[in-house]
């Protein structure tokens, strides 16, 4: 990868392959990412707090700091919709964001989104029946819960949900199960400071704010990419190892 | 500029309002709240308004300047951006209307964060700046293009109001080529690398841009100062940069006697025996109360309006108020607005500055090599993360694809449209079985595409990757979404085919006003919140010089007098 991130070759559509290979990541070695590789090993959003207004730092240390306890989903709920979030955000390993924690909260203080589809039940409604849903589809396609089948399972079910293949049972009374749930879990992943590192996004930039806003500028204080420069010179030259 | 004698840039102070020179340059939010003028629930005002959003501050202040007694009730809280709002994506969740609608149709509406706001400010206090005016093909599209319907006014009748809005607002932007060409008062803003590259392709293929129109100073204006460039447009603007009703016209109408009064509900148009209104029953805390009024003006966007006309009942309109005629609620309209994004070998960072930066309205009109009637405008957008991921998934991608797509953020850049879908009676709001916390019932909205439309938005899309292929991206990736809310309610010539006539004023109840967007019997392509404000400014002139029947005859009160009776009460 000479070319670093300039060249395109390793977005999904062009590569023909679903994922990028994690071991061709950078591994994140200031700050942490969610399963710790992304783009900007040297990002650390959280040490930008002094830099946050008051109410904006308060609410971001707090989301990250104390994620909510589950007060909406049971157990079995949460195991099997823990592993649901992990699979469609692919979160193979720690440090995982706790994508449910977030949605519970939601669902639990009823702060919906303002509206709810007609052919669909409300929001907490949808949830619970989207768990036993992927349960009785696991469990129909030889398997356990949704929680306890291995990994190519539940890709294969999420696959199908995705493409809305998925048909029968409980899955009748949520047609637009994976579109509202996507919208909940994307929400709560990409509120994350450990998401922003990853994918390069500075965070709050109130009162900052930005002035270097040209092509292939950043500011002082952002990152480069990890690619746009040899990582074995660099850790040298930076004496970060 | 042809034909104008002044330039009119810089900080061009609006002859009647105050409002920027209000505000206090070291804080956010509206200063003199604490002497706001307070009425009690059984003196009869002038006017009372519901909804504080881009059509009701407007009327409040227009109406409290020339001396009216107006009571505003807003269902949400008076926002202090340094403490209620924050730079996050999230943690925005509190000024979108979160209350539940139903939405069907076979092409079902997202609301929310898409297009509903909540408390002082309205949805202009998340609306991402754009402030383009209409064109005058707008306001006689049945006409000229034998689809939709023609407005009772035309352009030239908005024309002086859009100017004053602007000046208000203050709108920044190019000199503007397009509909009745026309300057800004302030320059157009820098741009950032995300919108050079659009603007690259643009050019390729012979695509007229320009930069703006954004409500956002761009020079000195009163007390607010310039912007940042942060990029929170969408978020609430904690500057004070970016206008909204809560900057713009709030703080005028506080000081001319207008009182606001917040997290109060209206539930319920009153009527006497005569068929003319009483006043608007609320609830406030748990508790329902009845504020008394001459006229009443209906101000709660094209959801919330007609719901409240439908749950206005009574024996004299068991269908609902303005509803003899089965048409509250109809020709509702959302604007087509897919977007797609182009990737680019270098570093666009695209959450710097505001998200609206360039736009072309060269497809604005009918083009009938194109096959389909009217037209949409382009604009450059800047997602956020969150917004990001839901532009992949749009695509179609979850899982690896979705992360290694979002960790390839800083290489992309977006334009969006906003395409033109035509009024049509069954796109409607009506009342759903299920009731809220109130036991009132909620609102449905069905939405259903016509050809018009599906042939629209899909030739908007080509031209985008048209623009993206010329730009040099490396790969593109597209979201279907729609943007924006009008009609409900709309003006017309009769009562058989609209709900207010072209003085707002509903069919057959004489002292009862729509005050919104929700009147636009057509929807344009381009975005509604200038257009809102320009119409609320126009009823306001026309209340004012007695073309509307204000109530009852009153002894005009200046904003002082008034102030001082409040005092001592």
């Amino acid at each position: 990868m000479s070319d670093g991130f300039r060249d395109a070759s390793h977005l999904p559509k062009q590569a023909g392959r679903n994922q990028a290979d994690p071991d061709g990541l950078p591994r994140q070695r200031r700050g942490t990412t969610p399963q710790m590789h992304g783009r900007y090993p040297d990002l650390d959003i959280l040490a930008f707090t002094s830099h946050w207004d008051g109410p904006t730092r308060t609410l971001i240390l707090d989301r990250v700091e104390n994620p909510p306890p589950f007060r909406f989903f049971d157990a079995a709920e949460v195991e099997t919709l823990k592993a649901f979030c992990d699979t469609v955000m692919h979160q193979t390993r720690e440090p995982r964001i706790p994508v449910l924690a977030y949605v519970d909260e939601k669902l639990h203080t009823g702060r919906l989104d303002g509206y709810q589809y007609a052919d669909m039940p409300d929001d907490r409604e949808t949830w619970r029946l989207l768990a036993r849903a992927l349960d009785e589809e696991a469990r129909a396609r030889g398997g356990d819960a949704f929680g306890r089948v291995p990994e190519e399972l539940r890709l294969e079910i999420c696959g199908h949900l995705a493409d809305d293949e998925v048909e029968g049972g409980t899955w009748e009374q949520i047609p637009r199960a994976f579109q509202v749930a996507m919208r909940a879990i994307l929400a709560a992943f990409y509120s994350h400071p450990w998401a922003w590192n990853e994918i390069g996004f500075p965070g709050p930039a109130y009162p900052r704010g930005y002035m270097r806003l040209g092509i292939d500028q950043h500011e002082e204080w952002t990152e480069d990419e990890a690619f746009a420069v040899d990582p074995v010179g660099d850790v040298k030259e930076r004496g970060l190892e | 500029m042809k034909g104008a004698g002044l330039v009119l840039k810089g900080s061009l102070r609006p002859k009647d309002n105050d409002s920027a020179f209000l505000l206090d340059p070291h804080r956010r939010g509206v200063p003199n709240r604490e002497r706001m003028q307070r009425h009690r629930d059984g003196d009869e005002v002038d006017l009372v308004i519901v909804g504080c959003g881009a059509g009701g501050s407007v009327l409040a202040q227009r109406l409290g300047r020339a001396g009216w007694r107006v009571v505003v009730l807003e269902k949400g809280p008076f926002w202090d951006p340094d403490e209620d709002w924050v730079s996050d994506e999230e943690g925005a969740h509190a000024l979108y209307w979160n209350e539940k609608r139903i939405v069907g149709g076979e092409d079902p509406v997202e609301m929310g964060k898409n297009n509903s706001g909540h408390g002082v400010g309205g949805s202009m206090a998340h609306f991402a700046g754009y402030a383009p005016r209409f064109h005058p093909s707008d306001f006689e599209v049945r006409t000229r293009d034998g689809v939709g319907a023609d407005w009772p006014i035309s352009y030239w009748d908005l024309k002086a109001s859009f100017e004053r809005v602007e000046r208000e607002l203050p709108v920044a932007g190019q000199h503007w080529p397009w509909g009745d060409p026309h300057g800004y008062p302030h320059g157009p803003h820098p741009i950032t690398g995300a919108a050079e590259r659009a603007w690259e392709g643009a050019r390729a293929c012979g695509i007229r841009m320009r930069v703006g129109p954004v409500a956002i100073t761009n020079g000195v204006f009163g007390n607010r100062p310039h912007c940042i460039y942060r990029g929170f447009c969408l978020q609430g603007c904690k500057v004070n940069a970016k206008a909204s009703p809560l900057v713009t016209h709030v703080p005028d109408a506080i000081e001319h006697g207008v009182e606001i009064r917040t997290n109060s509900m209206a539930v319920r148009i009153e009527i006497d025996g005569t068929g003319r209104c009483t006043g608007v029953t609320y609830v406030r805390e748990g508790r329902e109360h009845h504020q008394r009024a001459a006229l009443v003006a209906v101000a709660g966007y094209s959801i919330e309006t007609p719901r409240l006309l439908l749950n206005s009942t009574s024996a004299r309109y068991p269908h609902g108020l303005a509803n003899n005629d089965d048409q509250v609620g109809r020709y509702v309209m959302v604007q087509g607005a897919p977007q797609v994004a182009g990737r680019f070998p270098e570093r666009l960072s695209m959450y710097k500055g505001p998200p609206p930066e360039i736009s072309s309205e060269d497809f604005y009109e009918t083009d009938e090599s194109r096959g389909f009637a009217r037209g949409f405008s382009l604009q450059s957008v800047g997602p956020l993360p969150i917004g990001w991921a839901e532009h992949v998934r749009g695509d179609g991608h979850w899982g690896a694809a979705l992360r290694e797509y979002m960790r390839d953020y800083n290489h992309w850049a977006v334009v969006g449209c906003l395409a033109e879908l035509l009024p049509l009676p069954d796109n409607r709001v009506t009342l759903a079985d299920e009731t809220d916390h109130n036991g009132l019932p909620i609102a449905r909205f069905d939405y259903t595409q016509c050809d018009n439309d599906r042939a629209n938005i899909a030739y908007a899309k080509r031209v985008m990757n048209d623009v993206w292929s010329a730009a040099g991206a490396q790969d593109t990736l597209t979201i279907d979404r729609y943007a924006h809310l009008v009609g409900g309610a709309r003006m017309g010539t009769s009562p058989e085919e609209s709900v207010v006539d072209s003085d707002h004023r509903a069919w057959g109840v004489p002292n009862l006003l729509v005050a919104d967007g929700s009147v636009m019997p057509t929807q344009s392509a381009a975005n509604p919140a200038l257009a809102i404000m320009a119409l609320a400014d126009r009823l306001a002139a026309r209340l004012l010089a007695k073309r509307v029947e204000d109530g009852r005859p009153r002894p005009p009160r200046t904003g002082l007098v008034a102030v001082l009776e409040g005092g001592g009460a």
